[in-house]
């Protein structure tokens, strides 16, 4: 917990110096480059991210709430989760996961161990409910996976190269060239005027950069906005169940009886972290609707219509929030640069997977 | 596993009281006389889950939700089906979605009345038969909180738990004790079994044929050396030899089964490598002599729940008669007990009739309750 005390000192320090410099952050930039992982083992790690067989019943596969076609979530509100259950938060695009410091919402993993991030979403109850031994013996049946483990890895599949196979693959998920990128690298009309005067108002009445700062548009703390409770979690006994198991595996006190998202909190259990979720990534934003921890706003529009109106209500929130009256031109303007956040598509066909074979028993 | 050196000290004693033939075999000495045939006697209760009329209803409804699985599709009686003998009426049962298991599924009846659960004897109550079933890969891959969490969220469990343990809400550990409180209903009456009303001193009971069969069981054919006492099985670990079952050449799923039973209990890895059959007691003891053992079954209620042996190689009794006739199968590890036995074709009708005289008169079923549902907490 001693990190997180840190990251709280260290929140407040920049809370403290943003007020009083007014809107201010790290200056937007394009992304930094990431190591490049060997192609073979994207090529594996892409195989792996489609395959159901890497989930306990067969039946999902990372692709599943993590869709290319739906910005890298699944376009829900709240994610779907393991089969016979519904999960409570929102699916988080892994477009540019490779850069966050902490994962999840709610920052309970250190985001810079991919391959155990990984392995949490494979073997959680919630998500994929898979055994890694088990895993390995799926992996074992099928000789083009043996063959490209071997070429790819150095080795037969092991979970551990299972792992890091997948976190190749993801480390490739980024986004490149975006129309702010071309812009910030004087590329004059890159950005429309409507996105210019959105940028400016982001970065200075909208005081949006406070937090959304720097390449990844993220200031990588925590925030509590005072996002409105997503009824469906507690109206529908499937998500409840997946939220009560969630927060008791964490810990929480009282889980059996808390009908909020305590987000942050649920790791370091101090009362000021309740309700704060791990700033996101604006990139791709344009994409990944809907919005926020719980999916509780659905457009683009309801995000601005939201901040503008000083956020939620919370005791913890966040005093960087205040009323921006902003019109309805800077509304859109913010949008529009909001728009501008989108890189090139990312193009990642679904593959084709290898099948299963029988093998020689006894030649293991 | 923490168990083992536990059960090994207590064989030792045994051996200590009883005599080196207990030491140095698996059987008693062919001096010592088996336990005798008959009724069961009454199931036996561990003190600390005593049965109840409504602690036996709530396990029988948890005997066939489904929602005590990982994914909510596959509940004990999936496996278990009454219909089917309370075994799954195939060879190799068939397991968690995504995968096939790799052995017989065990009939239920008469559980109660074993000390060692599964094939090779894993576990020593129903109560862990249960849990573990529930939560193994290849079988529920339940979680147990998420278990736990689900019965929560039913008004109707909640309301039963709390009436039979007490509890303001279903603690997962009661769950497997309600279900084995169920399990122990599930038991031959003597007075629907044929043989127990013979042993019970009515000598017409059993037919003539029977009669003969059941003189050569406990006499030329020697199955009684191990099929002993009320529940016919000296819950002792054997080696017979059992052929392959060839699905493990023919199904890539049950052959990730096989190696992923042998990597997660831990054999050394030459052996992994090698794996092409269930190593049945060895993967408890790692006793190289223990390879290919496995506990000896109950005869009772045969008639419904074929097919037999740990790997479900015998459609038939006549199949298995006739295996025990040549001695068994091959195997190096063969137990010494299996001879040539040198049977008629009439001797082996009449143990079959006999074997058939051990079963109930009609099967025991028990209705498919109607699940309650979730329902929102306020």
């Amino acid at each position: 917990m001693n990190r997180f005390h840190r990251l709280g000192v260290l929140a407040a320090g920049a809370l403290l110096a943003a007020m009083a410099q007014g809107a201010a952050g790290e200056p937007l930039a394009a992304l930094p480059p990431l190591p490049a992982p060997k192609p073979a083992q994207v090529a594996l790690g892409r195989l792996l991210f489609f395959d159901p067989r890497l989930s306990g019943d067969a039946a999902i596969s990372c692709a599943t709430c993590h869709d290319p076609k739906k910005g890298w979530g699944d376009g829900k509100a709240l994610s779907t989760g393991y089969p016979g259950s519904e999960y409570f938060r929102n699916s988080q695009s892994i477009v540019n996961a490779a850069y966050y410091r902490r994962g999840y919402w709610d920052g309970r993993m250190d985001g810079r161990d991919l391959p155990t991030l990984v392995r949490d979403h494979l073997t959680e109850a919630h998500f994929m409910q898979a055994d890694g031994r088990l895993l390995i013996e799926r992996m074992r049946q099928v000789p083009e996976y043996e063959e490209t483990f071997t070429k790819a890895m150095g080795g037969e599949p092991t979970y551990g190269r299972i792992l890091n196979a997948i976190t190749a693959f993801i480390q490739t998920i980024a986004s490149r060239n975006a129309a702010l990128d071309r812009h910030l690298k004087g590329e004059a009309g890159a950005l429309s005027p409507a996105a210019a005067e959105g940028l400016r108002l982001f970065q200075g009445k909208a005081g949006c950069i406070q937090c959304h700062d720097g390449a990844l548009l993220s200031d990588q703390q925590f925030h509590a906005l005072g996002v409105p409770e997503n009824a469906a979690v507690y109206a529908q006994p499937l998500r409840h169940i997946t939220f009560r198991r969630f927060m008791k595996t964490l810990g929480v006190p009282n889980y059996d009886n808390l009908r909020e998202d305590v987000g942050l909190y649920g790791v370091t259990k101090e009362p000021g972290d309740r309700g704060k979720f791990r700033t996101p990534s604006l990139r791709e934003v344009a994409l990944t609707a809907p919005y926020m921890h719980n999916g509780s706003l659905a457009t683009l529009d309801d995000v601005m219509d939201f901040y503008n109106r000083s956020g939620g209500a919370h005791p913890n929130k966040s005093p960087l929030l205040q009323p921006l009256g902003l019109g309805d031109g800077e509304k859109r303007a913010l949008v529009e640069f909001l728009k501008s956040l989108s890189g090139e598509p990312i193009v990642v066909e679904r593959p084709i997977l290898p099948d299963y074979k029988l093998r020689t028993l006894g030649k293991n | 596993m923490r168990r083992i050196p536990g059960a090994i000290l207590i064989g030792v004693a045994a051996g200590l009281l009883l005599g080196a033939g207990v030491l140095a075999g698996t059987a008693p000495a062919q001096s010592q006389k088996p336990p005798a045939l008959g009724p069961l006697p009454p199931v036996p209760v561990p003190r600390d889950n005593p049965m109840s009329p409504a602690k036996v209803e709530l396990g029988r409804l948890l005997f066939f939700d489904p929602r005590l699985s990982g994914d909510a599709s596959t509940s004990c009686a999936s496996c278990h089906n009454p219909e089917a003998g309370w075994g799954d009426g195939s060879d190799v049962s068939r397991g968690y979605p995504g995968t096939q298991h790799w052995r017989n599924s065990q009939t239920v009846l008469n559980a109660a009345h074993y000390t060692k659960l599964f094939w090779a004897g894993e576990v020593t109550s129903l109560e862990g038969q249960a849990e573990a079933a529930a939560t193994g890969n290849v079988a529920g891959n339940g979680d147990p909180i998420m278990m736990e969490e689900r019965l929560r969220q039913i008004p109707e469990y909640v309301q039963r738990f709390k009436a039979v343990f007490g509890t303001d809400r279903p603690l997962i550990g009661d769950v497997w004790k309600a279900i084995a409180a169920f399990e122990r209903t599930l038991v031959s009456s003597p007075d629907q079994v044929t043989f127990d009303r013979f042993a019970k001193g009515d000598a017409r009971a059993l037919g003539e044929e029977a009669k003969r069969g059941l003189a050569l069981f406990q006499g030329k054919a020697g199955c009684i050396q191990c099929h002993s006492g009320p529940l016919a099985s000296d819950e002792n670990y054997h080696n017979l030899g059992v052929p392959k079952n060839p699905a493990f050449e023919e199904d890539p799923l049950r052959q990730i089964t096989l190696r992923f039973q042998h990597y997660s209990r831990g054999v050394p890895e030459p052996l992994y490598r090698a794996a092409d059959r269930d190593l049945g007691l060895y993967y408890t003891t790692k006793r190289d002599e223990d390879k290919g053992k496995f506990r000896t079954p109950t005869l009772r209620e045969l008639k419904y729940t074929a097919p037999y042996m740990h790997n479900g190689a015998f459609f038939t009794l006549e199949e298995v008669v006739d295996f025990y006739d040549q001695d068994g199968g091959q195997d190096p590890g063969k137990s010494p007990l299996l001879r040539p036995l040198r049977l008629s074709a009439q001797d082996k009708k009449d143990l079959v009739a006999f074997l058939l005289s051990l079963s109930s008169d009609k099967p025991i079923v028990v209705p498919r309750p109607a699940l309650p549902g979730y329902a929102a907490i306020k």
